[in-house]
């Protein structure tokens, strides 16, 4: 009981910072759209490429710029920890009888609700620019549940990196490296039976591919199953390991 | 001894129950704060509001930063914990507060083992830590009711406290201000009134007025003692400044390379240090003859009979003797007599300063509060890497 109302007033702290720097927002907003205005612009000819399955190059890519959103807003998660690290909040938050893993989850769950405004934002953007929805407004749903998951797990790992390193320099390094080919190393951009055959070895041990595997075949296909709860098992292993590492970290760096 | 102890509680205890003379408008509160049937019992047994045995930190790395002290805070007294920076202050209040772990050793807070009972020991203390570790992006409000949910007060509680508070620590009217937009002393203050919204039975300040103008620290000092002496809060204070220990503390515990070197109320340590103080200098740079004139100044002067003792530091020599105003012009004579010609000379009686200077031969180099060096940032990065 404790635990979830000391969840409940430092979420309400998290998300009145968000609100009220809504610059950050809005920049994890603007690249998303970019990518659906631009990039799909380039390579609009791909869209007579075998692979794509007929589909427009937009109505393949948007689940990827959706999932690629999701990601990069989640990976910086833990930046807002490492603040608190450096003002001295974190420490005076510690001296109180707080639950301890309350710090961690409403941080955690913070991003996890803005990263849910953004998805719904580019659904909104997407269709309006022609996105047809095959699995309509239940898929939107479960695609919710997909990209939390993915989402609650890179904030969980970036906090207990955040506590683990104490500094921003090497943080920002570690998320920049590891972002970057996580979204390379995936369908996320090219269909499956265009990738090389190593690609697509490697994408099986890549968490953000089936992410967007699945919110890919909730866009274009409907509901596969075999797919869908492939990506729903290894997401929800993907955000308990972030957890556990996020819990140990605190429990090791911050206790 | 275990009677001195209790006669020092109930001493506590009285300045609880004095509350409602001295702050007339706030007797609600005073009442509350006493809470003299809940409490009486508790403290009768607590005797001391903080008691440290053998407590020992050793950091990975074999800095010994707290090295085996023993000492108590009794009831409703301001404790001040002086030292040099690097001393071990921090490192022995984040073990009373239970943000680190002591190697060895143990304490008791409140009443509580902080090894055995750390929740119990957090939800009677109050904490306001070195950093000004308040929520920039919130309003002063916001901060202040957050706390007052970590430590599970009802809402109603909370709203109530907070105007109090507020009106403590003189920041009404900005309660709705983001924090971002208050000054330094501003900050201090909101932060020193979240240590205190669940009534502690100790609060904890960590270095209270470094990195604030001189002005500014004057009005936290009042604050302190306010706070100490009509709502009759026990505080445990560290500082590396003298004047400030000086000016708040009942009591003193010098500390130095992780021992306590010295223990007293500041006469007392002031008068460990008999008669007056001369300093004097005999050059105009520091150098290494500077050095050695010294000596010779202080190797002559000492085997004078009424000169009591005597400190060589960097550049100046502090002689001690007893009767200062005619001890001055024997020491020209003498040293004029050796060709030391003393460039400055000064006469005082003696200050914490000289008291830290006999036990440990070294000064506390203050550092001035306003303007924070980049090394010291530095030095606090580290600290809180740890």
């Amino acid at each position: 009981m404790t635990l979830l109302t000391d969840i409940w007033f430092q979420l309400q702290r998290h998300l009145r910072t968000q609100i009220r720097m809504p610059v950050w927002i809005v920049i994890n907003l603007v690249q998303p759209i970019l990518w659906l205005l631009l990039f799909t612009q380039v390579f609009k000819s791909l869209a007579t490429l075998p692979g794509l399955g007929g589909f427009s190059y937009l109505q393949f890519f948007a689940p990827g710029v959706m999932v690629m959103t999701v990601m990069f807003g989640s990976a910086w998660a833990g930046m807002g920890m490492l603040q608190d690290i450096d003002m001295g909040v974190l420490s005076k938050t510690l001296a109180t009888p707080v639950t301890r893993v309350s710090i961690l989850m409403s941080r955690v769950l913070a991003s996890m609700i803005v990263l849910i405004v953004q998805a719904l934002v580019i659904f909104t953007i997407a269709i309006i620019m022609g996105v047809h929805l095959e699995t309509g407004a239940p898929g939107v749903l479960f695609t919710i549940l997909l990209i939390s998951l993915l989402g609650l797990g890179f904030a969980a790992f970036s906090n207990g990196l955040a506590l683990l390193l104490r500094r921003a320099e090497p943080l920002i390094g570690i998320i920049n490296l590891a972002t970057m080919p996580m979204m390379f190393l995936s369908s996320t951009m090219m269909a499956t039976s265009l990738l090389p055959g190593w690609l697509n070895t490697v994408r099986r041990f890549n968490p953000v591919d089936y992410a967007v595997v699945g919110v890919r075949d909730l866009v274009l296909h409907g509901y596969i199953w075999s797919d869908l709860w492939r990506s729903l098992v290894v997401l929800f292993c993907w955000a308990v390991a972030g957890m556990a590492f996020g819990l140990m970290m605190f429990r090791v760096k911050a206790e | 001894m275990a009677e001195q102890n209790v006669n020092l509680c109930f001493r506590g205890l009285r300045k609880r129950l004095d509350v409602s003379f001295l702050l007339p408008r706030r007797t609600k509160w005073s009442i509350l704060n006493t809470d003299p049937l809940g409490r009486l019992g508790a403290i009768a047994n607590i005797m001391s509001v903080i008691a440290t045995h053998q407590l020992t930190k050793i950091y990975p790395g074999g800095t010994k930063a707290v090295d085996g002290i023993d000492f108590e805070v009794n009831a409703g007294e301001i404790f001040g914990f002086l030292g040099p920076n690097g001393a071990g202050k921090t490192t022995t209040i984040k073990m009373l507060n239970t943000l680190i772990q002591p190697t060895s050793g143990t304490a008791a807070v409140a009443g509580f083992d902080i090894l055995k009972n750390p929740d119990e020991v957090r939800r009677h203390i109050g904490y306001v830590a070195q950093d000004v570790g308040v929520d920039e992006y919130g309003t002063g409000r916001e901060n202040l009711e957050l706390y007052g949910h970590f430590y599970r007060l009802d809402g109603k509680t909370i709203k109530k406290r907070v105007e109090e508070l507020f009106k403590l620590v003189d920041l009404s009217g900005y309660e709705d201000k983001i924090v971002s937009t208050y000054s330094g002393g501003m900050r201090k203050r909101l932060d020193i009134a979240m240590g205190l919204i669940h009534k502690p039975d100790v609060i904890f300040l960590d270095e209270p007025t470094v990195g604030l103008d001189p002005q500014t620290r004057v009005h936290i000092w009042e604050y302190i003692h306010n706070l100490a002496k009509a709502m009759g809060t026990t505080i445990f204070l560290t500082t590396h400044y003298m004047e400030e220990a000086d000016h708040l503390a009942d009591r003193i515990a010098i500390i130095d390379l992780g021992k306590i070197i010295a223990l007293g109320t500041p006469n007392e340590l002031k008068q460990s240090i008999s008669g007056d103080v001369v300093t004097l200098s005999p050059c105009a740079v520091k150098d290494a003859e500077c050095k050695e004139v010294i000596r010779h100044a202080q190797s002559v002067l000492s085997g004078e009979s009424f000169v009591i003792g005597t400190q060589a530091t960097d550049g100046e020599l502090a002689v001690y003797v007893d009767k200062g105003e005619s001890a001055v012009p024997s020491i020209m004579r003498i040293l004029a007599g050796q060709g030391i010609e003393v460039k400055t000379i000064s006469l005082a009686r003696p200050s914490l300063e000289d008291v830290f200077l006999k036990y440990t031969g070294r000064t506390i180099r203050p550092q001035e509060g306003a303007h924070t060096t980049y090394a010291e940032m530095q030095r606090k990065r580290m600290r809180r890497q740890r």
